[in-house]
């Protein structure tokens, strides 16, 4: 038993061993080892590279693919700034081909560290190219599959609804006429002529229910006080809601969604309405600062090929066509009559509001509605509530309250306060 | 019979706030609603970002004309070439006094403007990078694109950067104006050291 056993030893060790050789022979074959290569490529190459396609360099997929000289692929990784230096034409070709951008200099990759990399990109885009035909073919004939014979069922079922449906009509009328004339047949002919008589009687009886309710002084009474009391109060609602726009959410031309930017995202509203801090508008933003993610991000998005559209952008060439663009126009949700003035910055920077005491919680929003009522009423209210410490915040260091707060301290000391010295000659005084 | 109409009376008041809650809660949230004197709302006066017909392209937020320059603007002649940013690096300097009120107002400014891409430490690991954005370098401990390390970039070369934006960074000279992008700046030298 011991030799068997002993045997079986040897022999597992053997096949262990061989198996460990072939291991090595392989990797060593395949010059770089795509595990170690996924995550130092994510590390490193991510913020410029894409593998399928461009982003701010070339996709590399195909371009590493087509380029076997692995050792130029490692001089340009290492120092492609040496290579441009050198003259080197394949490196100068790429170079001038994206405007001569330019790229990260890593020198701290090492040669193997390189050749994990392009194993990584080589395979991967080997198992993309491999998937994409074949995910074509099953989307189609997913595709088919789905649409066929879901409508096909849909409309049978409809069909035999409407079929089932006239039969019952048919076979109804059928019976009935067949009932009357059985009953023809049988003499019993009396019952509609009664019927008929039933009928009338009733119409008199109510009739004259009405007309003794019409007599009934008490009854008219309470009618019409209901009558009021329900004009009344809808006059009353409807009144202190004209001009009130209150939970007004119009539809936007592109489906903007507050609750993913501001906040799963977390970008402060200053980001896109930058205004705020330094305007009497909060502003609404341009195109260009939902490029500054949107360049890279969801560029499939039906959303998103609204942005480029009215761009005249084109995402597989990074190029604009001024000619094709045009302005979004967004619907205005906030309204303020002419006769109001409104300052954000005076609220926001010099107030230190936050954005969600009168616009709510944005940052929970899907679409955006009007949370606040904006009526005067609101307004008065909150600057009669509103506690104003000149020591803090925006007060603090604003010439306008530091100004305000001497001249009263000058007035508490009993001394003599001219018009000038309140900002009475500023030029805006009466030169607006 | 007097407590019956007691009854009926409750009965119809209730009856009647019920109908007109009823009512006045059926609101078509896609609409304002009613309006009293609307040209209050929908005034003669162009808003900036209205339809226009007056001019050739239809907007009332026109551009300046060619040649013309707004009041305080600051002059920034590199352009967006590795020439310019080079140039930039040696002749640029911050024209920003260095105190504690400007470089608190730049840690505002760059949690506001900068910090969802580049991190609320400039490690380049903000909220929109861990949902998918390409990762900036971090300032402390990067290498730049355009040669070096993060941490020794100038006010020129971080100035050139801001204004004309790079690789999948935008410009952000439309929304920080030339005193603003030097607070910022000033905050990303402390992030530099970090």
């Amino acid at each position: 038993m011991r030799n068997i056993s002993l045997i079986f030893k040897q022999f597992s060790k053997a096949v262990l061993l061989t198996a460990g050789f072939a291991i090595l022979g392989f990797s060593a074959h395949a010059q770089g080892d795509a595990t170690k290569g996924e995550a130092l490529f994510k590390a490193n190459c991510t913020t410029c590279h894409k593998i399928e396609s461009q982003l701010i360099g070339p996709a590399l997929g195909p371009l590493v693919t087509a380029e076997t000289d692995d050792k130029w692929l490692t001089k340009w990784v290492q120092n492609n700034q040496a290579l441009i230096a050198a003259k080197d034409p394949k490196a100068l070709k790429i170079y001038n081909q994206f405007n001569q951008q330019g790229m990260t200099v890593f020198g701290s990759l090492s040669d193997g560290d390189v050749a994990n990399i392009l194993a990584y990109i080589r395979a991967d885009w080997k198992t993309q190219q491999a998937a994409a035909p074949a995910a074509g073919a099953a989307g189609a004939s997913g595709a088919t599959a789905d649409s066929g014979p879901s409508s096909l069922v849909i409309w049978g079922l409809l069909g035999v609804i409407v079929v089932a449906f006239i039969v019952i009509i048919v076979l109804n009328k059928v019976i009935g006429t067949l009932e009357r004339l059985l009953l023809r047949n049988k003499g019993i002919v009396l019952e509609e002529e009664e019927t008929e008589d039933g009928v009338a009687k009733v119409p008199v009886d109510k009739m004259a229910g009405l007309k003794h309710l019409a007599k009934n002084k008490k009854f008219i009474f309470f009618v019409i006080l209901c009558g009021t009391i329900a004009c009344g109060s809808w006059t009353w609602v409807t009144l202190w809601n004209t001009n009130v726009h209150q939970g007004y959410q119009p539809e936007q031309p592109i489906h903007f969604p507050h609750d993913l930017h501001a906040g799963v995202m977390k970008i402060d509203c200053q980001y896109c309405h930058s205004g705020a801090y330094k305007s009497k508008n909060a502003t609404i933003p341009s195109l260009n600062i939902c490029m500054n993610c949107h360049k890279v991000v969801k560029q499939d998005s039906p959303e998103i090929q609204k942005i480029y559209a009215a761009l005249g952008y084109d995402p597989k060439t990074q190029k604009y066509d001024s000619t094709k663009s045009r302005p979004i126009q967004w619907v205005r949700v906030h309204n303020l009559p002419d006769l109001v003035y409104f300052n954000h910055s005076q609220h926001v920077k010099v107030g230190g509001i936050k954005c969600q005491t009168c616009h709510g919680p944005v940052q929970t929003m899907k679409e955006i509605y009007q949370y606040s009522p904006l009526t005067m009423k609101w307004c008065i209210q909150c600057h009669k509530r509103t506690e104003v410490d000149f020591s803090k915040g925006g007060h603090k260091g604003n010439a306008y309250y530091d100004n305000m707060i001497a001249v009263h301290d000058r007035i508490k000391r009993g001394e003599k306060v001219t018009e000038a010295s309140m900002g009475g000659i500023e030029c805006g005084k009466c030169h607006y | 019979m007097l407590a019956m109409n007691k009854f009926r009376i409750l009965g119809v008041l209730i009856i009647a706030i019920a109908a007109t809650v009823v009512i006045s809660s059926c609101k078509d949230k896609r609409s304002t609603g009613w309006e009293y004197a609307p040209n209050m709302y929908e005034h003669l006066a162009y808003d900036p970002d209205q339809p226009n017909s007056n001019f050739k392209d239809g907007k009332t937020a026109q551009v300046p004309p060619a040649g013309t320059i707004p009041i305080g603007w600051v002059k920034f002649d590199y352009p967006n070439t590795h020439d310019g940013y080079e140039l930039a690096s040696t002749e640029v300097k911050s024209p920003l006094p260095q105190t504690a009120a400007n470089f608190a107002d730049g840690k505002v400014l760059f949690l506001h403007f900068c910090s969802p891409c580049h991190g609320q430490n400039g490690q380049g690991d903000g909220l929109v990078v861990q949902h998918g954005f390409p990762p900036p370098p971090s300032y402390s401990k990067g290498q730049s694109s355009r040669g070096g390390a993060m941490k020794d970039l100038t006010d020129g070369k971080i100035y050139h950067t801001i204004t004309y934006g790079l690789n999948a960074m935008g410009s952000y000279a439309s929304q920080l104006d030339p005193s603003e992008r030097w607070k910022v700046i000033m905050y990303v030298h402390h992030l530099q050291t970090l």
